[in-house]
């Protein structure tokens, strides 16, 4: 049975209408830990606001474009985002030694977890797709990559100097390209 | 029917590239073949995948960009405000010369465009690099009231970053003050049309740009703008009785 939304979506809601008040609210109640968290274990206060961003980033990516319902609540959620971040971070530089505060480790549900593992195979599904995509060829890379800049198609049509009827016959079989590459290398 | 004649039907039904035969015919076959229903959860799954990787409109660099200034106020190790410290020794002297330079120049009879630009101090809050950074230098001319150097500093890094409307903003004023109005509006209306801390700010300065080439009826248009509850409602309202 699919499990209902948790109420912390909205703040999911809030990166993606780029709501001030909410944002701010994360920062004061998750940055200094995450900072703390990174700073501790070889990173510095750089880093550790680079790690922040992309976590967001990448929930904020997953909200708006492939609506990602949030099932745990949200702070232990982004916590554990950028615990892993950095732990892969930290791994790609070799340093091993790391220390996990683990108190507040345990007061992670497994929610949580599956939540904050589900949301890192997504990423790592979509570089992979990325990957395929710039295989295609040029003009496939580039309808595919205009019509998915947001702009109204018509106009993407009239930019790349073809009919909309083309634009959409064209788009179609780029991409149906691109799902065969992605299939072959699975 | 082969496996890749349905990713190609696929594709086409999610783009829109079928008559109203095509889709009916699609929407039948796809109730009992799992393997079509499998492959168009996975067509929506790419698409959408690839578009989060591609996309990056204006919302989204938006909240890239708030997420940005967020990130220095909460994670910057010291943070350093752009000050008149260097200066602080010749105020006295700079105090005396402003009372005698006021009595001549009697501000007070000056136009009106004047007594309302206040065009404040421009803070730069960033990490307690020891380098000066291009925008650091643009501050300190803007601070010093040298609008003509501070404009060519602020346009290059306007240019450089469309997005940033803190900067957009100050080379607005900047440009205002070197006699630009037009090129000021320019600029400051694509702050009022997003949603920026500085959207009635960028208002208030356009009103002002036509204060000062006596255009009052566009002045007073743009100053109606300003919606109570905003920092500039008061001087916004006081400025309109004057009119």
């Amino acid at each position: 049975m699919a499990k209902s939304v948790h109420q912390d979506q909205r703040y999911l809601l809030a990166l993606v209408n780029n709501d001030a008040g909410l944002i701010n609210e994360i920062y004061k109640k998750c940055a200094g830990k995450v900072k703390s968290f990174v700073v501790f274990n070889n990173g510095t206060a750089d880093d550790a606001e680079d790690i922040f961003q992309e976590a967001l980033v990448d929930i904020y990516n997953q909200a708006k474009y492939k609506d990602l319902q949030l099932t745990c609540p949200f702070e232990p959620f982004l916590l554990l985002v950028c615990k892993r971040k950095w732990l892969n971070a930290l791994k790609k530089k070799s340093v091993l030694q790391v220390t996990n505060s683990e108190d507040d480790l345990l007061l992670v549900g497994e929610d949580t977890f599956k939540q904050a593992e589900q949301l890192e195979e997504q990423q790592a599904q979509a570089d992979l797709f990325l990957k395929a995509f710039e295989k295609l060829g040029d003009r496939c890379k580039e309808i595919i990559k205009w019509s998915m800049q947001g702009d109204a198609q018509e106009k993407v049509a009239e930019a790349l100097g073809v009919t909309y009827g083309y634009l959409r016959k064209k788009k179609s079989e780029c991409m149906a390209s691109l799902i065969k590459l992605v299939q072959v290398n699975n | 029917m082969m496996a890749e004649d349905k990713i190609l039907l696929v594709a086409r039904y999610s783009e829109g590239d079928m008559d109203e035969n095509e889709i009916a015919n699609f929407k039948t076959q796809l109730q009992d073949d799992v393997e079509l229903q499998q492959n168009l959860k996975e067509y929506q799954n790419i698409h959408q995948s690839l578009k989060m990787q591609l996309a990056n409109d204006e919302s989204d660099q938006r909240f890239k960009q708030h997420l940005n200034t967020l990130g220095r106020q909460h994670f910057s190790e010291e943070v350093k405000v752009i000050s008149f410290r260097p200066y602080k020794k010749w105020l006295p002297a700079v105090a005396a010369i402003l009372v005698v330079g006021l009595l001549l120049w009697a501000p007070w009879n000056s136009s009106l465009y004047s007594n309302y630009a206040d065009n404040g101090q421009m803070l730069i809050t960033e990490r307690g690099a020891a380098q000066q950074t291009n925008l650091d230098v643009a501050a300190s001319f803007y601070n010093d009231k040298d609008y003509v150097a501070a404009e060519k500093l602020l346009e290059r890094e306007y240019l450089a970053n469309l997005q940033n409307e803190m900067v957009g903003y100050y080379y607005g004023i900047a440009l205002i003050e070197t006699h630009q109005e037009e090129v000021a509006r320019t600029v400051l209306t694509k702050i009022y049309i997003g949603e920026s801390a500085f959207k009635y700010d960028a208002a208030y300065y356009i009103a002002l740009s036509y204060l000062k080439e006596d255009k009052n009826t566009d002045c007073i248009a743009w100053l109606k703008k300003i919606p109570p509850g905003t920092g500039r409602y008061a001087k916004a309202t006081e400025l309109l009785t004057k009119l």
